[in-house]
Order: structure tokens, then C-alpha cells, then sequence
């Protein structure tokens, strides 16, 4: 059955996924730093909205929302529309491209994801897999 | 009205010209004009090495004003390398110069019986003799042209070795090491016996509306101060890409044969920049400042030009080297003798898997063993290439005659015998057309289709648009062809295709400084035909529609990383470039009722 995006449940099954990933393990096994990913309004949704996950060595943790930028600090923060995320996690953009073409605005070391762009890669792609439910 | 430096170095005469402005009108100017002016003079029986071949040093409308990323020249000739069109561009200072000193071009001709460099000081123009010069490396003959005329701020383009004994591969050389590398224009300057040319002025570049100029010119490079394409190229350069580009599978490794090498990800731009960076340069008026200056400690090299993502590829993976110092100092010595780093590392890479598959014997070699990986033995090949010593004289020749010369002409990885460079038409597959109908050979300055799959270009507005890299389809082709065009049209402006401001912006620019009154379409329609004109040329020198090829090598598919699986389907997407460009399906020659 589908799950809902953006929801505390989407965001838990997100998480069990990355952690359950041989690929996402190895792709991210030098990885650190959380992410904070912005979810700006558009035409198919009407509020901005926060979501953290912990991300360290290969490994998700804590995926939650949050009620702004200030509750909770992460070393990278991915802003865009609704429409650019359902576009990247449905894989109808590529994520460092999307970063590339300033779709996505990052905030963070952009050096971490040059030298690693796999984990990036591998996150995106896990989430891919999950039924989504877009509202729309 | 511009003008142009006609010099006939045989005779050692000096006049000026104007630029004929019906043909600027119609090439704009860089090496679309250039094209259009060697189509009258060029034929199939011209020598490329001979006194007959002209050599047109060419600026474009935009250069040495205020607008960002315009500050290229390109130096044309026949190629000694392919025998067909041959065009090199670099930035820097150099062309910004030369218009202030009076000139939009210099045309040499001829030979001279001497080495001799040429003077142009505030509009007068002088030859002098070089032959103190001859056997400087490129740095030391910059300098020592500055100190000999007197002129500290003069800007240099020269060869170094490899130009004088007219290495095939041989680059020209200017502001320290930047470099207008491909298809053999150093060794054409080498025929000349021209070792340098200085260029220095005050003079101001005339433009048609200049406060409307200066309006526009301000809105670009706000534009560019702060998106993640130029943020990234400031903080890494180029190599910043290594490690993405070997994720996707476009970064070739091991003679394009690997797909994926873990080892490969040694040679990020990012841990170059962390290690071994002295500081960013930029070109006229840029603010990106993509430049590197490195240093090289193992070696001892402590001021280092580069190295660009091109060279970190051709030195580096395609040669299974991956310590960045070595690499690093590699360019350095293709820097020194004025070698282009893109044709010498993939020709040293099939000598490596010659080699491996004994085609290749120390008895063909001078007793070298050219293994992959070996570092040492890649400096040793590139001094020998240089000089044409020992089998350096085959290197010199370049990546198809190698492999014709072992019976393997099905191992070269060149298009019209110009060297493949570091993107991979299976990671990319539009790079499949950009290469195979690039006017001078496999270029990637012909239409960076791998930029425009990564999104990043403003330039909807033309019908450029951002598609899925692998797509095989008649509108990737025609994509491609529109993206050739563009970029043929940047390359004769003359533009750096990494700042791409967005189409109002860019002909507002051209209008205001020219007086012209252009649309996007119009300069869209102009970059076709700037392909156009030369590949009419290519046809006059012996061309084909057969010529429209990729190399085996790269229609097998790789077996792993990010573009394993993929090959290009060519027929598809060469028929989409044909029905863009207009030509003929059958002959692919342009049509002939459409006037030069």
C-alpha cells in the first residue's frame, strides 16, 4: 500500500530501508552528515515542511519532522518545491544533477558531495523504492 | 570596421586588412569567421606543415570587454594532426590584448627561414629574429619575449618543443599555461618557424551602445556569482567533477575499458584542492576562476598550471595512474614542452594496451616496457614525444597512426584522428553526436552535452533542454546538433561555454556591442551555420559522411559503474542531427542551395 509523502510514516519506512541496504552500507560507509530536507510549496502543496534524518557511517537514524530549521542543526540542507522531490525521488531527475542545476539548493559542504557522490545517489535511490502515495 | 594583421613570413611583410564585415556578419568572428575565410584558401592538396597552410589567430566581438568568460582567441589551420579543420581555443588574456592593441585577428602565411617572434605594440607591428628562443620551454619564453621587448605587461602566445619539432600533438601555449591545445596548431606555428607573438595595448574595445552594454553585462555576472556550477568550479575547478563523473561512468579509465575502478576516486578535484592547490586563476573578466595553480611536493614542482579535469583523465585514469602528484606533475611536463595533455595521454594509453595485448614489444619501442599504471614511464614517453627521440617520433604522430602502425586501426580511440577526450559517449549518449560530427574531431568544446544532462544551462529558450543521458532517441540527436551549433557559436563570439547567461541576456549583449539586431534564433540559425561552413570545408579536404563515426572501442558496451549496459545507437541519433542540421541523409553534406 502506498505511504503517504511527507509523513512520519514515510519518513520511518525511509529509514528501515536505508538501514536494511547493502548498497546504501557500502556506498555511505565514510559518510557523516545528517540532512535536513525542505519541502517549499508549490501548485500541489501549500506549506513548507521540514524533515530530518540522521545519516552517520552508512547507517539512517531519527528520521522526523521538524517545526523549522532552528530545532534541530545538520551539516547539509536540501531545499526545493514538492514537485522537484516527487520528480528526484521517482528518479525523473537524477539528485546531483538536480544539485548541478540549482533545482536543488544545498547548504552544507559542497566538497563532502563532490568527493562522495554516492551516498547522495544510493539515498535517493532507496527512497525510490518506496510505494509513495503523492497526494495528487 | 575591424581589422586584421595579414603577415607573409616568408617575405616578412606586415600590413593590415580590414575584416571583411560581410562575413563577420555572417561567422561573427573566433573560428567561425576563420572557417569562412579558409574555405576560400584551403584545398585537399594544401600541406598542413607547409608554407602554404595559413595560420589565423581570430578574437571575436565580445573579447576584451566587460562581459564575463570573454576573453578567448582561436588559433585555425589545416591540422597536421587530422588533415582536416583545424581549430584551437584558449582564454586568458591573450585575446583581450591583441584587441587592444589594434587587432581582431592576425592571418600568418608563409614561412620564415628563421625563427622569429612577432611584436604587436599599440598598433605597430614588428618581427623579430627568435632564434635566442628557440628550444625554450614555454614559460622561459615568455618571459624572455617580455624582458627582450621591454613591454613586463605583454601577453604571449608561443610553442615550446614539441611545436618546433612539430609534434603533431603539439599545443600553443599562452598567459603562463593556458593553452589552445588540440589538433596540432603548435606544430603549425612550428612550420612558420614562428616562436612566439606579444601582444600589448591601451586601446578600448568600440562598442554600439556601451551604457546599454554595461547594464547587461552587470545582470550576467550577478547571475553567476552564486549558483552551484560556478560555486563548484571556483572551489575545485574542473577536477571538481572526478568523482561524479566517475559515478555516471563518464570518466574513461583504463583506455576506456572500466567503467568503475575505486582507485580512480584518488584523483578528485576535491582532495587536489585540499592537498596540493596554490590558488585559483581567472581569465579575463571571470568570476568563476575555474584556474588552478597547483604544486606537485614528490616532484618538485612548486608553481604548476593546472591540472583540468581533461588532463586528470588522459594522464591519470585512462593510463591506471592514480596518485594526483604524479599526474599532476605529468601536466606539468606536457606544460613545459607545450603538449596537448587530451591527445598525448590517450595515444601513451593504447601504447599501454598495445602492450597488454603483445602488439606491442620492446623490439617496437627502444626496449621500453609501457605498462599501465607506470608513472615513471609516462614522463620518460612525454620528454621522448617532445623531441621526437626514440619512439617518441611514433607518439608524436599521435593515436591513429599508432594503431595503424600495429594493425589495430580498430583500437584507436579517435574520431577523424583526433583523440577522444575524457567524457564517455556511453555516459553520455548525445556526446556520441557531439563527437562524430565535431568539425575538428572528438571534442568536447564542441557541444558539452554532459553539462546540459546535468541541467546546467538557461537556454530553453533556443530548444536546449536538460533530457535523461542515456536516451536514445531522434530528439537527443537533434538536441546535440542544436547544442553543436550553440557552442560553434560560442567558440567564434568568443565565449567560455561555462558561463551560459541566459538567451535575452546574451543577445541583448551582442546587439549592444555590435549594433546588430539579433534574435536567439538568429544566433542559433548563425551557429549552424558556422557547422556548416565547416564542414564544407571538411568535404573539400577529403571528408565523408563515412567520417561521421565513433570508435569501436566505445560502441561496446561497458560491463559495470554508472553507464554499464549503454551504448550509443548511432544510426538514431545521427539521423536526428542530420534532419536538425538539414543535410542530406544520404551524402551528409549541407545543403547547397543555402549561400555561404
Amino acid at each position: 500500500m502506498a505511504i503517504k509523502f511527507p509523513s512520519e510514516e514515510w519518513l520511518k519506512e525511509w529509514e528501515n530501508r536505508l538501514n536494511t541496504s547493502e548498497t546504501y552500507a557500502q556506498a555511505a560507509a565514510d559518510w557523516e552528515g545528517d540532512l535536513v530536507i525542505v519541502i517549499l510549496p508549490d501548485e500541489n502543496y501549500t506549506q513548507t515542511t521540514y524533515l530530518y534524518i540522521g545519516l552517520q557511517h552508512g547507517k539512517a537514524s531519527g528520521a522526523c519532522f521538524l517545526k523549522s530549521l532552528d530545532e534541530k542543526k545538520a551539516p547539509f540542507t536540501s531545499t526545493a518545491p514538492f514537485g522537484t522531490w516527487r520528480k528526484v525521488l521517482e528518479g525523473r531527475i537524477d539528485v546531483i544533477q538536480a544539485m548541478f542545476s540549482n533545482k536543488i539548493k544545498l547548504v552544507g559542504s559542497m566538497a563532502a558531495i563532490q568527493r562522495q557522490p554516492k551516498p547522495t545517489y544510493e539515498l535517493v535511490k532507496v527512497a525510490g523504492t518506496i510505494e509513495t502515495d503523492w497526494g495528487s | 570596421m575591424g581589422r586584421l594583421l595579414r603577415v607573409d613570413l616568408t617575405r616578412g611583410e606586415l600590413w593590415d586588412e580590414a575584416l571583411n564585415e560581410e562575413y563577420a556578419r555572417s561567422y561573427v568572428g573566433g573560428s567561425g569567421l576563420a572557417a569562412r575565410y579558409l574555405y576560400d584558401v584551403l584545398d585537399a592538396h594544401t600541406d598542413p606543415l607547409g608554407p602554404d597552410n595559413p595560420l589565423l589567430f581570430l578574437t571575436g566581438p565580445l573579447v576584451g570587454t566587460s562581459m564575463t568568460s570573454a576573453g578567448r582567441y582561436s588559433a585555425c589551420a589545416r591540422s597536421p594532426l587530422t588533415g582536416i579543420w583545424g581549430e584551437a581555443n584558449s582564454g586568458g588574456f591573450f585575446g583581450p590584448e591583441l584587441r587592444y592593441a589594434g587587432y581582431d585577428g592576425v592571418w600568418f602565411t608563409g614561412a620564415s627561414d628563421h625563427p622569429v617572434l612577432l611584436s604587436v605594440v599599440e598598433g605597430k607591428a614588428e618581427l623579430h629574429d627568435a632564434s635566442d628562443l628557440w628550444g625554450s620551454d614555454i614559460y622561459v619564453t615568455q618571459d624572455r619575449v617580455r624582458d627582450s621587448l621591454g613591454e613586463a605587461k605583454a601577453r604571449v602566445a608561443c610553442i615550446g618543443l614539441a611545436g618546433e619539432h612539430r609534434v603533431k600533438l603539439a599545443g600553443i601555449a599562452n598567459d603562463h599555461g593556458r593553452f589552445a591545445a588540440r589538433t596540432g596548431m603548435g606544430a603549425v606555428m612550428g612550420s612558420k618557424n614562428l616562436k612566439a607573438i606579444a601582444v600589448r595595448g591601451k586601446g578600448k574595445v568600440p562598442l554600439f551602445a556601451p551604457d546599454e552594454f554595461r547594464i547587461i553585462t552587470n545582470q550576467v555576472l550577478a547571475l553567476f556569482k552564486e549558483d552551484m556550477p560556478s560555486k563548484s568550479l571556483r572551489e575545485f575547478g574542473t577536477a571538481g567533477y572526478v568523482n561524479v563523473g566517475h559515478m555516471f561512468g563518464d570518466l574513461p579509465i583504463r583506455y576506456f575499458q572500466l567503467g568503475e575502478h575505486a582507485p580512480a576516486d584518488a584523483l578528485s578535484g576535491v582532495d587536489m584542492t585540499e592537498k596540493f592547490l596554490r590558488r585559483n586563476t581567472a581569465c579575463h573578466k571571470c568570476i568563476i576562476a575555474c584556474g588552478r595553480e597547483t604544486r606537485s611536493p614528490a616532484y618538485n614542482d612548486d608553481k604548476v598550471d593546472g591540472p583540468e579535469y581533461e588532463t586528470i583523465g588522459a594522464l591519470g585514469s585512462v593510463l591506471m595512474i592514480f596518485d594526483l602528484e604524479a599526474v599532476i606533475h605529468a601536466g606539468h611536463l606536457c606544460n613545459l614542452y607545450g603538449m596537448d595533455t587530451i591527445s598525448l595521454g590517450v595515444t601513451i594509453g593504447l601504447a599501454c594496451e598495445l602492450f597488454e595485448r603483445g602488439l606491442l614489444t620492446p623490439a617496437d619501442t627502444g626496449g621500453l616496457e609501457i605498462r599501465y599504471g607506470d608513472a615513471e614511464m609516462v614522463f620518460r614517453l612525454i620528454k621522448l614525444t617532445a623531441r621526437r627521440e626514440g619512439f617518441g617520433a611514433v607518439l608524436a604522430e599521435g593515436n591513429a597512426v599508432l594503431a595503424e602502425r600495429a594493425g589495430v586501426p580498430e583500437l584507436s580511440v579517435t574520431v577523424n584522428r583526433l583523440e577522444v577526450p575524457m567524457h564517455d559517449p556511453r555516459a553520455y549518449v548525445g556526446m556520441a553526436v557531439t563527437y562524430a560530427l565535431s568539425p575538428r574531431g572528438a571534442c568536447h568544446m564542441e557541444g558539452n552535452m554532459y553539462d546540459l544532462d546535468m541541467g546546467q544551462s538557461n537556454l530553453e529558450d533556443v530548444g536546449l533542454v536538460m533530457g535523461n543521458r542515456h536516451e536514445n532517441s531522434i530528439e537527443k540527436g537533434r538536441m546535440a546538433a542544436r547544442l553543436q551549433a550553440w557552442r560553434n557559436l560560442y567558440n567564434s563570439l568568443t565565449l567560455c561555454e561555462f558561463e551560459n547567461p541566459p538567451v535575452p541576456l546574451l543577445v541583448g549583449a551582442i546587439n549592444a556591442a555590435t549594433g546588430w539586431n539579433v534574435t536567439g534564433d538568429d544566433l542559433m540559425n548563425t551557429g549552424k551555420r558556422i557547422v556548416n561552413i565547416k564542414r564544407r570545408l571538411n568535404f573539400k579536404l577529403g571528408m565523408t559522411r563515412a567520417d561521421d563515426r565513433l570508435p569501436e572501442l566505445l560502441l561496446n558496451p561497458l560491463e559495470n559503474g554508472g553507464s554499464a549496459g549503454i551504448v550509443p545507437d548511432m544510426p538514431t541519433l545521427l539521423a536526428g542531427a542530420y534532419a536538425e542540421f538539414g543535410w542530406n541523409p544520404e551524402t551528409g553534406r549541407p545543403p547547397e542551395d543555402i549561400p555561404l
